[in-house]
């Protein structure tokens, strides 16, 4: 389903395509209304390219709800007026999830979880995140995961019922202490508002792993829980090719582990082909909200304003989906776990929801210089 | 609203000529100042308007000091941004103001850079995360509204090949006009690439570089400003009651025409903004010249033709003047201001008396109606 959503008075019964935070008449309340029942009633064909919609023809639907509410839609595939919009949910491992954020964190984060076939919460069940918080940067620089997204998630999840006390929030910086390193996140904020847990990485229990010829050592930490996000920021990286679920579970090896294997970059990426395997499952929330292009962090990399959501069940599937997306090459350590059975990294058996492909993809600045993505593994 | 009048035009001809604004305000103005037979020292302020564009190599966002460096007067300068109906808004907005002659100018650079770079440029002025993200691009915000109304009141592409035909046909004539001696034939027009269905190449206007500049005063002059009317609506189309009506046209045409103590029927010439060619057709019926739903007979008994009863855009429009974004507006008035003082050589109209001007920004975002009459 597409979702159309809109803030309207209760006084005046006005509608407003974005959210009213301060309602402007005195007294008034405003009431958040969402239709998900839409029908086509009107299509235009588009031959002519731009940046942001670079394939062309593409489709621009005029859908319309239950409530009489419209929005505009883009699509590969031909409809006609009259016809019912309809996206359903797809469970299967092979399926990502993009949605398109429109204004509210909240609708997108729980749609893209919808449509991959939603989770399973009751009030015991321990919830574990972990974000991308280990650069003290704010997140308008497209470094760290967006606390409007990591806030989106939780209160997805509270609305499914768990309960706050059971929701942990995990993280760990290499060069700095957390406390520093996440200042500028917003997290702080996050879990104050919510009192929700919060656990630096560093301190938990590792226990060693080999997957391959690597030794890792990895927190126990995400074998406490039930349900596991991983909610990368997605960025270009120097080094890597683009940051995204896999770059962001290395913040589960302990601190010494990790810059072994920072010594040598393709023995990193190598490691890092396999490193999911040392962990427990995690969904991905990938958020493209505010994510980085250019030569990353570090690196003169720069914001990329995506306004996307990604949401998948298996790392390698959203990583080189949203690598595809963005007109990236796949990291060669995503190819890599894919040929080692982790994971399709083959674009055309990945499976979109809420978005398609073809319709999402947009060109980024390529991060320049990447040895890694010049000479592969 | 006090008294105003026009007391002097000028333009630059529309053209992707690689010139600079600042060259291209110069010559707007110098013309204006001759037409009024003004010096720069007269003029006591100016309302500008431009877009702050990034598809060009200039790289000027306080265009209101780089003006005052190219006019070398320390007077007010204040800009004001309606896009493609800053021309409009900018010129409303002079009529409000205290000083007695007034500089109105818009200059804009935008035929630059690649066309899908002016697109994406433009398509900024539509709802970032439902329309920019959604591949809402102006012609296709358009062609819905143009498939909206083909659905409700059965209006055919062939009425708006007719109104790209009428207006091609008046820019061959207007030496201003970036498609001057260039007619288009109807079969040309018909055979137009697709660009988002149901438009093709020839319903959307074509982007252009140029400035126009119009100086209003207090003091008695040939055109009296009969009325200034502006108003606004929700910036998406998609957001409104209806998609084909365009609430800020019906309401500020009749609160023009109360103002001026007019009618439609009066108007014997006016200058329409025809970004695309159904936004010309839905204005026919937004304001008053024809019923609601029943635009298309304006083009198909051929009203609104330079030989009819009301010809519409003499100037060739934006479809074949050229639309240079904030410009766009001022030039309408230079139109009007010229057609009532019967300047237009081939396309002059048989001695008009009234003549209206309708600029819009956006997708009806914000809409200006001013009616100028010979005094």
């Amino acid at each position: 389903m597409a979702r159309i959503i809109r803030w309207v008075s209760k006084k005046s019964g006005k509608k407003w395509i974005h959210p009213i935070d301060t309602p402007l008449d005195k007294g008034d309340e405003i009431v958040k209304q969402v239709g998900t029942k839409t029908k086509v009633v009107g299509v235009t064909k588009v031959f002519i390219p731009n940046p942001l919609h670079p394939i062309v023809p593409y489709h621009v639907l005029i859908l319309q709800d239950e409530h009489g509410s419209r929005m505009p839609k883009k699509t590969m595939k031909e409809y006609k007026i009259g016809d019912v919009y309809e996206d359903k949910p797809n469970k299967d491992e092979n399926a990502i999830a993009a949605i398109k954020i429109k204004y509210d964190y909240l609708e997108a984060v729980d749609e893209a979880l919808e449509l991959i076939g939603d989770v399973k919460v009751t009030a015991k069940t321990r919830i574990l995140i972990k974000p991308n918080a280990s650069i003290p940067a704010y997140a308008y620089l497209g470094m760290c995961t967006n606390p409007k997204t990591m806030e989106a998630l939780i209160q997805a999840l509270l609305k499914r019922g768990a309960k706050a006390e059971n929701i942990t929030i995990a993280e760990q910086s290499f060069f700095l202490p957390l406390e520093k390193a996440a200042a500028k996140s917003g997290l702080p904020e996050l879990i104050a508002k919510y009192k929700v847990n919060y656990v630096d990485i560093s301190q938990t229990k590792f226990e060693e792993k080999k997957i391959r010829e690597f030794t890792f050592k990895v927190s126990m930490l995400p074998q406490e829980f039930d349900l596991r996000f991983n909610v990368p920021v997605i960025k270009t990286d120097m080094q890597l090719g683009m940051d995204g679920a896999f770059e962001n579970l290395t913040r589960f090896l302990e601190k010494q582990n990790f810059l072994e294997f920072a010594k040598n970059p393709k023995k990193a990426a190598l490691a890092l082909s396999v490193l999911p395997q040392a962990l427990p499952s995690f969904i991905t929330i990938g958020d493209a909200s505010i994510g980085a292009q250019g030569n990353g962090p570090g690196e003169h990399g720069e914001p990329g304003f995506f306004n996307l959501i990604f949401a998948a069940r298996n790392p390698v599937v959203h990583d080189a989906a949203v690598a595809k997306v963005f007109c990236l090459r796949i990291p060669p350590y995503i190819e890599l776990a894919g040929k080692l059975g982790q994971g399709e990294y083959d674009i055309k058996k990945i499976e979109f929801v809420g978005n398609e492909y073809e319709a999402l993809r947009r060109d980024v600045k390529q991060p320049i210089g990447s040895a890694l993505l010049k000479e592969g593994l | 609203m006090e008294p105003r009048y026009v007391r002097g035009v000028g333009m630059t001809r529309f053209s992707v000529d690689d010139r600079s604004t600042i060259s291209t305000s110069q010559e707007a103005v110098s013309k204006a100042l001759a037409d009024a037979d003004m010096k720069v020292a007269d003029i006591d302020a100016v309302v500008l308007s431009t877009e702050d564009t990034r598809v060009n190599d200039e790289r000027q966002r306080h265009y209101s000091a780089m003006l005052a460096s190219i006019l070398k007067r320390k007077i007010p300068i204040i800009r004001v941004e309606a896009v493609c109906g800053g021309g409009g808004a900018a010129f409303w907005s002079a009529c409000r103001m205290k000083y007695n002659n007034m500089l109105v100018l818009g200059v804009d650079k935008v035929a630059c850079s690649p066309t899908p770079l002016v697109t994406k440029e433009i398509m900024n002025a539509g709802d970032n995360f439902w329309e920019q993200e959604e591949g809402l691009v102006f012609p296709a915000i358009n062609a819905l509204v143009a498939q909206q109304h083909f659905t409700q009141y059965g209006t055919t592409h062939e009425d708006l090949e007719l109104i790209s035909f009428k207006n091609h046909s008046n820019g061959a004539l207007n030496p201003n006009a970036y498609f001057y001696k260039r007619p288009i034939t109807l079969d040309t027009i018909k055979k137009g690439p697709m660009v988002a269905s149901p438009f093709t190449l020839f319903d959307c206007s074509i982007s252009v570089n140029g400035a126009a500049a119009a100086i209003i005063s207090h003091d008695e002059g040939e055109i009296k400003v009969k009325a200034s009317a502006l108003n606004t609506d929700r910036l998406a189309p998609f957001e409104r009651e209806s998609l084909t009506e365009w609430k800020a046209c019906t309401l500020a045409a009749k609160e023009a025409f109360k103002q001026a103590d007019l009618s439609p029927k009066d108007i014997h010439v006016a200058e329409i903004h025809d970004a695309f060619t159904i936004v010309e057709l839905i204005a026919y019926e937004d304001l008053g010249f024809a019923k609601k739903g029943e635009g298309a007979k304006l083009i198909r008994d051929g009203t609104v033709n330079l030989d009819g009863k009301m010809p519409v855009n003499t100037s060739g429009g934006l479809k074949a003047r050229g639309h240079p974004i904030s410009p766009t507006g001022v030039a309408q008035i230079v139109e009007i201001a010229d057609q009532l003082r019967n300047k237009c050589g081939d396309r002059q109209v048989s001695s008009p008396k009234y003549g209206l001007a309708h600029n819009v920004g956006g997708a009806g975002g914000t809409i200006s109606v001013h009616i100028f009459g010979k005094r």
